[in-house]
């Protein structure tokens, strides 16, 4: 009987350290830097797919997260220095590999929106004439194929840089710029209609990239990444992360999309 | 079959200096274009990061003023809108020194209905405000008059009163805050404060002030909670003076409201006016960045002048492009001189060997043939009159009391006579004939191809009559005559010794009876 009790004691002090091990350490408050950017966030309604991803891992982590607003070069530089530990919707490069985690919660394929009237069929039309202007916001990158092509205007000094989203979609419409490289989360609610009708997609033949929360290797220790890594895969596992996309898009799309 | 092949393999080798020259050449092109290419790259990614730089501090400093109106928004979670001693006391203590001079004013707008306009207006009357009205008068349920400035400096106090929410530009900047919760940039506007007469563009950053312990959490609760705004106004022009850092020289920066940059939105323009104009220079590079700053889009627009590539551009390209050329060319002539040098060698050889073969074989001073090339002469006459049993003839002269014209006149007038002498022989022959000189002023005359011994002798006449004629050397003139011995092949001998002696004696039975005279071999007795 005696032995009994001792096992079950082990058992249950067993479960409780399992249950500390996975939550992550709280003793001090976090910060975590959003950016605008579509259906991901928009401040203009404080609301997007980021926004309730943290609000839950915020939740679920009991820790204190002081959460703003940032454009997205600022997000990386203070995740490389690091004076912020979390962002969202992160991919990984070999460059982000030496300062930033991930944790990966969705994967998506990078598209190329173009100008109907630009005449563009493919990929390799954008990138023959010189005189269509690209427009990338600063400090995003994308797919391979993407990439190749961002570096490859810019050394044309063929791209027009900006702060978000909502200044490319304007300068679209305007044919200041021809082109841009889209998330299938990118079109804004408001003119989505206008810039469907006047616009086409072409696709980078890259598979899809796997989207995660960004973790500053400066300001979090191994241990404290895997902690927040096992939140996220939590979120995955339990439906949470499904349910979330589900917000914003149809069910096949959000499954596609949280599930590879 | 060798010789063909050797013609084309030296023409082959005269290409050479060419090829070199066009390997040269293509070679300094590939550097040249490659330095050109790596130092527009460099400017490039020169001009890239000043775009990077000026946005990123344009960034930095518009977060500095934003936190300094949370500030404000921290001090009105505590205490109410209407404290207007402890908001004049907040910016007092933040001390507005030159880094932020950018700010023109800190103020209150604090939200009004319809309902409560009168009761609102009283208030402030009684805060000793006697003149307070809310003004543009505005139809509209919502009024959002400015309740408060700071700092309060005796500036116009018509401005109390103003409802910013009555002029669109400002009303969306206040709306984009209220509705996000954040702070909010307005488009390009002229300051209330400002005179018309002075305006300069200017910006207003509203920060939304909710009502205490309500939610905020959505889109919905913001806009029912919403009490007032903080805002802070800008002057473009003041707000870029309080920039950190320093722009690069060489660039021209403007900056715009929203994406179109057109004169209508132009907010800012560095202060060098003369510079934009140069901008439009040919060869400049110039890009737009379209920043969001607190969810408004600003164009900055920046393009490079002369200075900028004076400063970090090279002009290494040239000074390639001159030394390889000039490389080039020297190699291409080094290789010319080296495959050429050979042919040229022999040609100078072939010359110079044609020439001593001429010396060895001519007099020198009348370059007549010399008794060598004479006797050659003479012996393949003999070789073909022999073969075909011809006649030819050889005559001797000798000038008679030629040694006086010598020791009287001097050399040089004795060589002059003997030259023009020379030539009156010369004159006097068919081509086919030869003359030479064998002697002082002894010459023979070889005359082929004969058909009767007399037209020798009638030769040697029109030589003795042609020998008479004065001849004027250095402006003398003299008088010479001279003996002529003819002898006939095959009449007179049948070889070269044989003849040589007959004409021999023939000339000199002449000199003996009397000079100036032909005589025939073949009346001399033996």
């Amino acid at each position: 009987m005696i032995i009994r009790i001792f096992i079950f004691l082990l058992i249950m002090l067993g479960n409780i350290n399992l249950a500390k091990a996975v939550t992550p350490d709280c003793s001090r408050p976090y910060t975590l830097a959003l950016h605008d950017h579509g259906l991901l966030y928009s401040a203009e309604t404080d609301a997007g797919i980021d926004k309730d991803v943290a609000d839950e891992l915020i939740r679920r982590s009991g820790c204190k997260v002081t959460v703003s607003l940032m454009p997205r070069a600022r997000i990386w530089q203070l995740i490389e220095s690091g004076a912020l530990d979390f962002s969202l919707s992160g991919i990984r490069n070999a460059e982000r590999d030496k300062f930033a985690a991930f944790a990966w919660y969705f994967s998506n394929k990078y598209y190329l929106l173009v100008r109907k009237d630009s005449g563009i069929r493919n990929l390799a039309d954008f990138t023959r004439n010189d005189r269509l202007q690209l427009g990338v916001i600063r400090g995003f990158r994308y797919s391979e194929n993407a990439n190749q092509m961002v570096d490859r205007l810019q050394a044309e000094n063929r791209l027009s840089m900006a702060g978000g989203l909502a200044p490319l979609y304007q300068t679209l419409m305007l044919n200041r710029i021809q082109g841009m490289i889209i998330e299938p989360f990118d079109y804004p609610t408001l003119e989505e209609k206008r810039i469907r009708d006047l616009t086409a997609i072409i696709e980078f033949n890259d598979p899809a990239v796997p989207h995660g929360l960004i973790m500053s290797k400066k300001s979090l220790a191994l241990s404290e990444q895997e902690k927040w890594r096992v939140l996220v895969n939590g979120m995955r596992t339990d439906g949470t992360m499904r349910r979330i996309f589900e917000k914003y898009f149809a069910p096949d799309l959000a499954a596609a999309m949280v599930d590879f | 079959m060798t010789k063909p092949r050797a013609a084309i393999t030296s023409k082959q080798i005269l290409l050479l200096p060419w090829l070199v020259l066009i390997v040269a050449l293509t070679l300094t092109w590939l550097v040249w274009d490659h330095e050109r290419q790596s130092a527009r790259k460099e400017l490039q990614s020169q001009f890239d990061f000043a775009l990077r730089d000026t946005v990123s501090r344009l960034e930095q400093r518009v977060a500095a003023y934003e936190q300094m109106l949370r500030g404000m928004q921290s001090l009105l979670a505590t205490t109410p809108l209407t404290n207007r001693t402890a908001i004049h006391d907040y910016v007092e203590t933040l001390q507005l020194d030159a880094n932020f001079s950018g700010i023109r004013v800190i103020g209150i707008v604090e939200k009004v209905s319809t309902q409560t306009r009168t009761a609102h207006v009283a208030a402030m009357r009684r805060q000793g405000l006697p003149d307070y009205t809310i003004h543009p008068d505005s139809q509209d349920e919502t009024l959002a008059p400015i309740i408060q400035r700071e700092p309060d400096v005796g500036q116009d106090q018509a401005v109390l009163g103003f409802d910013p929410w009555t002029e669109p530009v400002r009303r969306l900047a206040m709306e984009k805050a209220r509705d996000s919760g954040l702070p909010s940039i307005s488009g390009k506007v002229r300051l209330a404060v400002d005179h018309e007469t002075e305006a300069s563009p200017g910006f207003i950053m509203y920060l939304p002030i909710f009502a205490h312990g309500q939610p905020r959490d959505s889109v919905a609760q913001r806009r029912v909670n919403i009490i007032g705004w903080v805002y802070a106004a800008f002057h473009m022009r003041d707000f870029m003076a309080s920039l950190y850092g320093k722009q690069s020289p060489g660039l021209a920066l403007s900056i715009f409201d929203d994406v179109v940059p057109t004169a209508e939105a132009l907010m800012y323009r560095s202060p060098d006016e003369a510079a934009v104009a140069e901008s439009a220079m040919e060869n400049t590079m110039s890009a737009n960045e379209y920043m969001v700053v607190a969810g408004h889009t600003w164009t900055v627009s920046l393009s490079t002048q002369q200075a900028f590539e004076t400063l970090y551009g090279r002009d290494a390209a040239s000074v390639i492009a001159v030394t390889g050329i000039c490389l080039s060319l020297s190699l291409a002539l080094l290789v010319w001189q080296m495959v050429t040098g050979r042919v040229r060698a022999l040609r100078l050889a072939a010359e110079m060997t044609e020439e001593l073969r001429h010396m060895a074989q001519h007099d020198p001073l009348t370059k007549l043939p010399n008794r060598a090339l004479f006797s050659d002469r003479l012996n393949q006459e003999l070789t073909r009159a022999r073969r075909h049993g011809g006649k030819f003839a050889l005559i001797f002269l000798d000038l008679d009391h030629f040694k006086p014209i010598n020791d009287n006149f001097g050399h040089a007038v004795g060589d002059g006579l003997l030259q023009q002498m020379a030539q009156r022989l010369q004159a006097s022959i068919r081509a086919s004939d030869t003359v030479g000189r064998i002697g002082g002023d002894e010459f023979v005359v070889l005359l082929a191809e004969l058909t009767e011994a007399n037209a020798a002798l009638a030769l040697a006449e029109k030589i003795r009559m042609a020998a008479r004629q004065p001849f004027i050397v250095d402006g003398n003139e003299l008088l010479v005559s001279c003996s002529l011995g003819v002898a006939v092949y095959p009449d007179n001998g049948s070889d070269e010794i044989t003849l040589t002696k007959s004409a021999d004696e023939a000339m000199y039975r002449a000199k003996d009876t009397g000079r100036n005279s032909v005589v025939s071999a073949s009346n001399t007795t033996r």
